[in-house]
């Protein structure tokens, strides 16, 4: 019996078990109802590439056990702590996964990854007490088991080296760089590319109104308004008025769309036209959505972007899957009528139940038609091996597929145009502070004190001279990296923890779209952006 | 003790965080956000935390709230939580509190013994509540919510910063009676009909159905529709009796389906003039599904129910999930279920619910984490999309929507947690310029936006009324007493609310002599005193207890009187329409100044004018706009909830 089951079955025996119990069917096992809530937002397959992810956390301050402890909840597969102190008096303090003036003395990861792994039995969790700069030195292969490295304040030659070392093969694992300082801080996704299919825009797809296909253009030719009873006619769905609606005013432009504003709203005028009755809604609906009229159906820029990645011009048989179906997308692209797969969903609309569902089944069939077009252009060899559940959810997301390139660590800073590119307007405060950040990493290097002076000094060597930043702006980043340079305050421990832990996951899951470049954040003045993206 | 305190001091500054071992804190909410700011708090060394939390922990609440684990479930959230939290600084003192935030002891006197009050809660009417306690009392209030990667945090203080209430919240979506009863065209409306009619009619409270047809009756329904309707709920009587009783072979089950699948669809069927538009149900036939050899609408009963068709088949769960309904993949309560199994899932889920009220269980009401109800609800209401033609959802989707449910992770929470303890310090140190309103947001640029707060919105009817409180014996003493007391002989015309309900005017004063008690007017609720002229502001006189060694008469007035400000007079055009019912409290005037008030920013210094409640909330209160069900649960449909 599955409610029986025990929560750390793997995902695809729980997506493929079968209740043999008629009167049970259909009820989830422990392990769904424990995740319910997080299964909406990121579903079955965000959920098995948690599960199977492994992450390394080096260091276990406050802020990194309270990132840990936002991924050991949701379920991560396994992850370890590299550590090799002893629990302090101030630890004990401000890390709640330890278990305060019990824990002093002892080592620092056995206590932490005890705490964490209480949380979620189905998380494996590991102490490693060795000195990471040891590790790096001897063994780097060791930070390749790992998908995800994660270093809080970690001394800034080893997340300089260790980073390098990361970055030195795109296979090799992704590494989040969190810097923190009392009330400020910033992190850092280091990664090659990343693509996401399921970005979970808030764009919709297009319905095609301004390129009917055949199917469409005929049911909408073959509605006679006139002929209508008054329930009849009030129902019709607004893409059949819009269609028809968009033909006989072609017929009367030269076969053009409206297009000047003017032109827009006497097509409107023309669709209160139609009306029978004031109060026909389905009528206002085709007015409010008249835009899909005149918007023309293209790839859109996005997309047609992506075109040009080098994920496309290097696509070889064992390119990752995702560049195979954008090779394919652009091909289909390349063919009349030069736009993307239509995808069936059809949004909700007035309508009685018959005329929806005949709509839907059109919609439905093009859509089959368009997805075995583009099956089609898939190279036969990767065709079998990609499947068709990720082929269907390519089809379906086309509209919002992303593709980020990332940069490596510290090669911002490196570069001077950029930085002067970066500010614009009132946000230079976000420039300054990760300054202020990047100063305190340089002065700890060159084994100098981080006082206000040389902190301001140093960011001024980095940035150069094209640089402007305000002198209160400075001041203050400055000002609060001096006076708190490793501070490590419960509360911002915990928003951090969220925070990061929440970038993680995008990544990992490959789902939503996650930040870019620095993230820096100032509790103070309470504010977040970016720099460098 | 030095290191473990250095962010409160250093946000506080020394003085402040001196006081902090003594700062009372209320925590309502011990759920997500709870469980987070629970932790904060104690990290950051306030001294003296009151939690409350009527809920117990369900195993769907692990993937987030931290403070509980399996062997937890079903134990109370706020005493689990403070076991759990309690043990890291012996310092703080921790009072938990199994209870529900509404209840009578928890009046004016007992929330004026709190420093700050947080809120961590996933309903409306909850959180509607403490804002008005706290506006009541002016104790400085933190407001919050989560859903999924969004979420929000809002500092509120009376008078300097807008109150919850001051903007009203969207109202939740509502159908026509006669949609959800007689003609469903979608899934939602199913599923409705299923946990808010039929659950209730055969396992909830014995009660006539009548009220809320005649009001649909009322608002110009279909009459002989709702005399059809009428008819329908007298034969339930029948069905509800076999369900309890002890005779094993009464097959209630079957006597059930038939009912509202087969009997009910041919009543409805035999009104010809309903179906001349629309397409006409088909009633259905318990053995031949039950065998597999019911046809409908040329479709096997043991092929699942999906192609049956629809709306809303496409905006449904599905397409945000990444789910693909239609290959019958993802997790296995997510596949569609055919005729045949919702048949059997629609008997054993009764049989169950049945065999509980058999046990003793008096009446049972839909709960998203009771397995039998959502069972029931699931079946119910797939086995009623099918009879209309209507697409079928998996219980998967149909929990999703039939419990209201608002995705939830832990790192939002632990995001939004951290920003509530930092704006709980700002209202402490009365810092008020840097209060924001913090959002939450999908912007991989700009992760969080800081808004300056608004300030009160004038025609707000809960932040601009006068508070003050009694202390009294309502068994004793009588509502003239009080009235006349708090109104210190002033001779001005007032009519008299408890909540919704008139007790008296300047023409009817015969509950003057009554007690309280019998008016149940108790301990903390509130007497509502509205000038009949509308020229002074609305007062409201919370009731509390009488101190415990307390020997003289039965009431003490407060020290001072209040002294509501007048009003500025704003001239409206009477309302078109009269009210349906009974005025509410301050509804002579009506303004509507809301959009030009809304967008003022302030640094909290600004002085608000006094006018009247908008009209919108008052017809929320009036509970015009639903028509749904009587026991609807409308606090759920919230936008952003929180747990």
């Amino acid at each position: 019996m599955s409610a029986a089951a025990s929560e750390s079955q793997d995902i695809e025996t729980v997506t493929t078990a079968v209740s043999t119990n008629p009167g049970r069917r259909g009820q989830p096992d422990n392990k769904t109802r424990r995740y319910d809530r997080q299964l909406r937002l990121w579903a079955a397959t965000g959920q098995a590439a948690l599960e199977s992810s492994r992450i390394l956390v080096i260091g276990a301050s406050a802020t990194s056990t309270s990132i840990l402890k936002n991924l050991v909840l949701p379920g991560i597969g396994h992850f370890t702590i590299l550590d090799h102190h002893s629990v302090t008096p101030e630890d004990a303090g401000n890390n709640f996964f330890l278990e305060g003036p019990k824990s002093i003395g002892k080592r620092r990861a056995d206590e932490a990854v005890r705490l964490l792994a209480e949380l979620n039995d189905s998380v494996e969790g590991r102490a490693d007490h060795r000195n990471v700069e040891e590790v790096l030195n001897s063994n780097p292969q060791y930070f390749l088991e790992f998908n995800v490295v994660i270093a809080h304040n970690m001394q800034p030659a080893l997340v300089d080296k260790l980073a390098k070392y990361l970055w030195s093969e795109p296979s090799h694992p992704i590494m989040m760089v969190v810097r923190s300082a009392g009330f400020v801080s910033e992190f850092f996704i280091q990664f090659h590319e990343h693509s996401i299919i399921e970005s979970h825009s808030e764009t919709t797809p297009s319905l095609r109104i301004d390129k009917p296909f055949p199917e469409l253009h005929a049911h909408a030719m073959s509605i006679d308004f006139e002929k209508m009873d008054p329930t009849e006619h009030a129902h019709v769905p607004y893409v059949v008025i819009l269609v028809s609606a968009l033909e006989d005013w072609k017929k009367s432009h030269g076969g053009n769309p409206p297009k000047t504003y003017a032109e827009k709203q006497q097509f409107k005028k023309r669709i209160q036209g139609m009306r029978r009755k004031p109060d026909e809604e389905n009528f206002e609906e085709a007015e409010a959505q008249a835009y899909r009229a005149w918007t023309e159906t293209t790839v859109p820029s996005e997309i047609s972007a992506l075109f040009k990645d080098s994920g496309l011009s290097s696509l070889t048989p064992s390119s990752p899957p995702f560049f195979q179906l954008l090779s394919a997308l652009q091909k289909f692209t390349q063919e009349s009528p030069h736009t993307l797969p239509l995808t069936s969903t059809l949004p909700d609309m007035r309508s009685d139940t018959k005329s929806y569902i005949h709509l839907q089944t059109l919609y439905k069939r093009q859509a089959e038609e368009e997805k075995a077009k583009f099956k089609s252009l898939i190279s036969e060899d990767v065709r079998e091996t990609i499947g068709d559940e990720m082929i269907d959810l390519f089809v379906k997301n086309a509209h919002a597929l992303v593709v980020m390139r990332g940069r490596e660590w510290g090669s911002f800073d490196q570069d001077r145009a950029a930085l002067a590119m970066d500010p614009s307007g009132k946000e230079t405060a976000k420039l300054a502070t990760h300054l202020a950040f990047s100063a305190l990493s340089s002065l700890t290097l060159q084994h100098q004190t981080p006082t206000v002076a040389a902190l301001k000094a140093e960011v001024e060597r980095i940035a150069g001279t094209d640089v402007e930043l305000p002198e209160e702006q400075l001041d203050a980043a400055v000002g609060e990296v001096a006076r708190a340079p490793t501070a490590d305050l419960p509360n911002m421990a915990a928003f951090l923890g969220g925070m990061v832990a929440q970038e993680t996951i995008k990544m990992i899951t490959r789902q939503y779209v996650p930040q870019k470049g620095y993230l820096v954040i100032d509790m103070v003045d309470m504010w977040t952006g970016a720099v460098g993206a | 003790m030095s290191a473990r305190y250095t962010h409160a001091r250093a946000i506080l500054g020394p003085e402040m965080s001196e006081r902090l071992p003594e700062t009372k804190v209320l925590l309502v909410g011990a759920g997500g956000i709870g469980c987070e700011l629970l932790k904060n708090l104690v990290l950051a060394g306030f001294g003296q935390i009151t939690l409350l939390d009527l809920d117990t922990i369900d195993l769907s609440n692990l993937n987030r709230q931290f403070l509980f684990r399996k062997k937890d479930v079903k134990k109370s959230k706020a005493m689990t939580a403070a076991q759990t939290a309690g043990p890291f600084n012996p310092n703080v003192h921790l009072h938990p509190i199994h209870g529900n935030i509404k209840d009578p002891q928890f009046d004016m006197e007992w929330f004026r013994g709190f420093d700050i009050v947080l809120n961590a809660l996933d309903n409306l009417d909850a959180r509607r509540h403490v804002n008005k306690m706290c506006m009541a009392t002016q104790v400085p209030l933190v407001e919050s919510g989560t859903a999924g990667y969004l979420g929000q945090v809002q500092p509120l203080l009376k008078d300097r910063t807008e109150c919850f209430d001051c903007i009203s919240k969207p109202t939740p979506k509502t159908f026509p009676v006669c949609t959800i009863r007689s003609t469903p065209s979608q899934p939602i409306h199913c599923i409705v009909w299923a946990k808010s009619y039929l659950l209730g009619q055969l396992f909830g409270e014995d009660e006539d159905a009548g009220g809320e047809l005649d009001e649909a009756e009322k608002q110009g329904e279909n009459a002989q529709e709702i005399a059809t309707l009428r008819k329908e709920a007298q034969a339930f009587k029948a069905v509800r009796s076999a369900l309890r009783s002890k005779d094993k072979s009464s097959n209630a089950a079957k006597m059930a389906f038939e009912k509202v699948f087969n009997s009910d669809i041919r009543n409805l069927l035999s009104m010809s003039d309903m179906w001349r538009s629309r397409a006409p149900p088909v009633p259905l036939d318990f053995d031949a599904v039950k065998k597999g050899t019911f046809v409908l609408r040329g479709i096997s009963a043991t092929g699942p129910a999906t192609n049956g068709s629809a709306k809303g088949n496409s905006n449904g769960h599905a397409a945000t999930n990444g789910q693909s309904g239609a290959s019958g993949s993802g997790l296995k309560d997510q596949r569609a279920l055919s005729l045949q199994e919702n048949l059997a899932l629609f008997v054993s889920s009764t049989e169950r619910l049945a065999a509980r009220l058999r046990a003793g269980e008096e009446t049972i009401l839909f709960d998203k984490d009771d397995d039998d109800t959502l069972d029931f609800v699931t079946a119910a209401a797939n086995l009623r999309s099918a009879a209309y033609g209507i697409a079928g959802k998996s219980r998967w989707e149909i929990k999703e929507m039939a419990g209201n449910i608002i995705p939830a992770i832990a790192t939002t929470n632990a995001i939004v947690a951290g920003l509530i303890v930092l704006q709980a310090m700002h209202l402490l140190k009365k810092s008020y310029n840097t209060l924001r309103n913090i959002h939450l947001q999908f912007k991989p640029t700009m992760p969080l936006s800081a808004v300056m707060i608004s300030p009160p919105n004038m025609s707000c009817g809960i932040c601009r009324n006068t508070y003050t409180s009694v202390q009294c014996d309502p068994t004793r003493v009588t509502l003239g007493e009080v009235v006349k007391g708090i109104l210190d002989g002033s001779e001005r015309e007032v009519s008299v609310y408890e909540a919704q309900r008139v007790l008296s005017d300047p023409d009817w004063d015969d509950n003057n002599e009554r007690t309280l008690e019998s008016l149940s007017v108790t301990r903390g609720k509130f007497l509502t005193i509205v000038d009949e002229e509308g020229e002074v502001a609305t007062v409201e006189v919370g009731i509390c207890s009488l101190p415990a060694n307390h020997s003289g008469g039965p009431l003490i007035l407060p020290s001072p009187l209040p002294d509501p400000p007048r009003k500025v007079k704003v001239t409206v055009p009477p309302p078109s329409t009269p009210p349906k019912k009974r005025a509410a409290p301050d509804d002579e005037e009506v303004t509507e100044l809301e959009p030009a008030m809304k967008r003022l920013k302030t640094n909290g210094t600004a002085e608000p004018n006094l006018y009247t409640p908008s009209k919108k909330r008052r017809l929320e209160d009036d509970g015009l706009v639903l028509l749904e069900a009587p026991n609807e649960k409308v606090e759920d449909d919230d936008i952003i909830e929180v747990d």
